[in-house]
């Protein structure tokens, strides 16, 4: 039975752990090489890295967020909506401090789809000298087949 | 260097001419993503998904901002990107990254450009969209 929406909306403004995350400068290259950008160890980071270090710095692996929210990904989790919004240009080789938590919860039913819930969340990156940096939002949409 | 951006301008699109899986592995070894679609091809058959494995969601968001950089002169002023996912690429495929400056603005004493952004297979196909914000210097 698909979790409640009450206690859904019960995770709003509940903080994720968080935790640290540094654009380690070989991650950084092999990450660019793999996606056809300049693949460099020093300098701007590319501004993806506010995604991927939002997600890796949030205290939560993606399958322990999917638990969160009762969902797994073997129920078709997708991607909604994705946003960065950088601050200030990422370093290569700098470590930021990542904190958020879940900011909205909307439980839908489409007559195709069925029921599913759409969960955003929001995460900050903010440097060692305590500037915010960058700000990641992104929803998933999770089906919930009872 | 300072860029020039006028509202309707269509900046340098960015071609990927075949989407090639073998990059797909890096990206789930580095973002830790277990999603077997986007390197086993039988958990894509198994799915009913088709014979050619998915790519990540942020790598079709990294084309868009490689455009973006690649117009603007460096990551660094790329400021805001946001995006819906519409459809799942799959190896094999061939994608245009395309955008088209809305507007120029100041704010804080910088310059801007606001950007409808998109991804698509052909020009009734797209997979991804959305508005990107980038610092003109």
């Amino acid at each position: 039975m698909a979790i409640a929406v009450e206690e859904l909306e019960a995770l709003v403004g509940k903080p994720f752990p968080g935790g640290r995350y540094t654009i380690e400068p070989y991650r950084h290259w092999l990450m660019q090489d793999a996606v056809g950008g300049p693949a460099t160890r020093a300098g701007e980071a590319s501004p993806m890295e506010g995604y991927y270090g939002a997600l890796a710095g949030m205290g939560l692996s993606v399958d322990e967020l999917f638990a969160l929210v009762g969902a797994t990904a073997d129920d078709g989790p997708m991607f909604g909506e994705a946003g960065i919004d950088v601050r200030r240009p990422l370093e290569i080789g700098a470590t930021y401090r990542v904190s958020g938590g879940i900011t909205g919860v909307v439980r839908k039913e489409g007559r195709k789809a069925g029921v599913f819930d759409i969960v955003t969340f929001r995460l900050e990156l903010v440097g060692e000298d305590g500037e915010l940096a960058a700000v990641s939002t992104n929803s998933f949409i999770f089906p919930r087949r009872d | 260097m300072a860029l020039d951006a006028q509202a309707g301008e269509e900046i340098p699109p960015l071609l990927i001419d075949s989407i090639s899986s073998e990059p797909m592995k890096t990206v789930a070894a580095l973002l830790h993503d277990s999603n077997p679609i986007h390197f086993d091809v039988e958990a894509v058959q198994a799915l009913g998904m088709g014979d050619r494995v998915v790519n990540q969601g942020p790598n079709n968001m990294a084309y868009v901002v490689n455009m973006l950089a690649s117009w603007a002169g460096s990551p660094g002023r790329v400021r805001g990107l946001r995006v819906r996912f519409l459809g799942n690429v799959f190896a094999g495929d061939r994608l245009t990254a395309r955008g088209t400056v809305t507007g120029v603005r100041e704010e804080g004493g910088e310059r801007f450009a606001d950007l409808d952004v998109w991804l698509e297979r052909a020009e009734d196909d797209r997979v991804l969209d959305g508005t990107a914000v980038v610092a003109l210097g």
